[in-house]
């Protein structure tokens, strides 16, 4: 499918002044590690590009990452070693949480084990569901979904509501809801979280065209900066589309590497050769974002102005 | 022109203007009964699955409620307890019970009608990517373990009948399935539902 290719605009320069400045001044150091043994970069302190102030609202991003094989394991330590330092207080989840059945075991080999550090530090999970997860993990206390498949909750710091849909059922009930939740918003910040991308360039899926109609008008329309999703097992930050900057993150367990299709136009960076997270900071008007990947390089890294009505 | 010229035209339109409202009547006649026969028969349909949730929602108030946090072990105890007596309620059911052949034809038509318009190729595509396909299925039987769901786009999911909270359509191959999330119990499902 070819989508014509736009300019990547004001955010993209952001970014890349943002990335120049911060790299130059690298945060405190306080390594930490939990569970399996991380390799031996690990004591060192991973070159985050964060501000991480202390007011800001900072959080982590994952998706497609349930396994319980060693690489979501490896990622999952290096995501305790960037709260380390940068104590982010919530993850959310683009789904794909639990690949191959909801049995008891399942949630703590693929779940509860991986994330150990993180549970137990308090960060709180807040899932969306993927393809290959149960309807009924929306009753598991730890994705604290309340028993809903999609749900909206408040950041509890900065100015930021999060939407997390059930991408896979958008019924006109689901979404008539969003659209009342996007319109009583007041929050600056809306971000919509789901499984399936409405741009992504992993050769496996793609873009969603139907989605992509369903949801972006509402997007557009309600003052929407920043989209996360997965389902492609790869990273990828799109280049800004009609002012949203979309992100896949399919990448935090089951990898597909080198399945990202070059000719989609639109990638500002992709990534399909080792699993990653993004850790995010969100500070009045801007939002600063790093992917981190299961070797604790960061692989991609900038700054988002939030886009005002 | 004069008032008796002007009257003499219009009087002979006035056997045009009626034909053609004759047949602007005629064509709204032959709608009509269609678009009726379609509500009954959506009706129908959805008083059957009312009538499972009812069964469902009788057959939940004997367990124990499952808490609204809930753990794995939990969240698989309900489920399974439940499953256990809808199936037993049950025990009779055959496929067709809740999707009668005329609901089933009314379904393909809505289905159909979807796929052959203008977004019918990207519809199909995205119903298509996530597709398990063969897979065997058995009405009143779990849902296969860990095998993936469909994606129902958003214009299918328009053009059916709104389905009761915790059923849901998901295509398995061609078939379209009802799905009870709570129980994962196939509770019927039709084949052919995806129209070439």
């Amino acid at each position: 499918m070819l989508i014509p290719r736009r300019p990547p605009g004001l955010v993209l320069i952001v970014c890349a002044v943002a990335v120049a400045c911060l790299a130059a001044a690298p945060p405190e150091i306080s390594p930490a590690l939990t569970g399996l043994q991380a390799p031996a970069p690990a004591q060192r302190a991973l070159p985050l590009t964060l501000p991480n102030k202390d007011d800001a609202l900072k959080f982590g991003v994952m998706g497609d990452f349930g396994t319980g094989k060693t690489e979501q394991y490896q990622l999952g330590d290096q995501m305790a070693r960037v709260r380390s330092q940068f104590p982010f207080e919530l993850m959310i989840t683009v789904g794909d949480n639990i690949y191959g059945g909801s049995k008891p075991a399942d949630f703590v080999k693929k779940f509860e084990t991986p994330y150990k550090a993180l549970l137990s530090a308090g960060v709180k999970f807040y899932a969306s569901l993927g393809n290959h997860d149960s309807r009924q993990q929306s009753a598991y206390a730890l994705f604290n979904m309340d028993g809903k498949t999609y749900y909206t909750f408040k950041a509890p710091k900065q100015d930021v509501r999060f939407f997390a849909l059930e991408s896979s059922y958008l019924d006109p009930t689901q979404l008539q809801w969003l659209e009342r939740e996007l319109q009583s918003s007041r929050e600056d910040w809306k971000i919509p979280y789901f499984h399936h991308p409405l741009y992504s360039s992993g050769d496996r899926h793609g873009s969603d065209l139907p989605k992509r109609k369903a949801l972006e008008p509402l997007f557009q329309k309600y003052g929407v900066t920043v989209v996360f999703a997965g389902h492609d097992h790869v990273y990828e930050r799109v280049m800004p589309q009609q002012g949203i900057t979309y992100f896949v993150v399919g990448s935090s367990g089951q990898l597909r590497k080198g399945n990202i299709d070059k000719g989609t136009g639109f990638t500002a960076y992709a990534n399909a050769t080792e699993q990653a997270f993004l850790a995010v900071e969100v500070s009045g008007d801007q939002m600063y974002f790093n992917a981190v990947s299961r070797s604790g390089k960061v692989i991609d890294a900038g700054v988002i102005e939030r886009r005002k009505q | 022109m004069t008032t008796s010229r002007r009257i003499a035209v219009l009087l002979g339109l006035a056997p045009a203007l009626c034909v053609m409202s004759l047949l602007a009547a005629g064509l709204t006649q032959d709608d009509k009964p269609r678009v009726n026969a379609d509500a009954a028969l959506s009706v129908e349909f959805l008083k059957g699955v009312q009538a499972y949730v009812a069964l469902h929602k009788k057959l939940e108030a004997t367990l124990p409620p499952r808490p609204e946090h809930a753990t794995p072990a939990e969240i698989e105890a309900h489920e399974q307890a439940l499953a256990r007596l809808i199936i037993q309620a049950r025990s009779g059911a055959k496929q067709g019970d809740l999707l009668p052949q005329k609901v089933r034809a009314y379904l393909r038509r809505q289905i159909g009608g979807v796929l052959r318009g203008p977004d019918g190729a990207i519809i199909r595509q995205s119903i298509m990517e996530d597709n398990p396909g063969k897979v065997r299925l058995r009405c009143n039987a779990r849902y296969p373990e860990g095998l993936p769901i469909t994606t129902m786009p958003a214009p299918i999911l328009g053009a059916l009948p709104k389905l009761p909270d915790h059923v849901e359509y998901r295509f398995v191959g061609d078939r379209l399935v009802l799905l009870d999330i709570h129980s994962q119990l196939v509770m019927d499902y039709m084949t052919d539902a995806l129209p070439l």
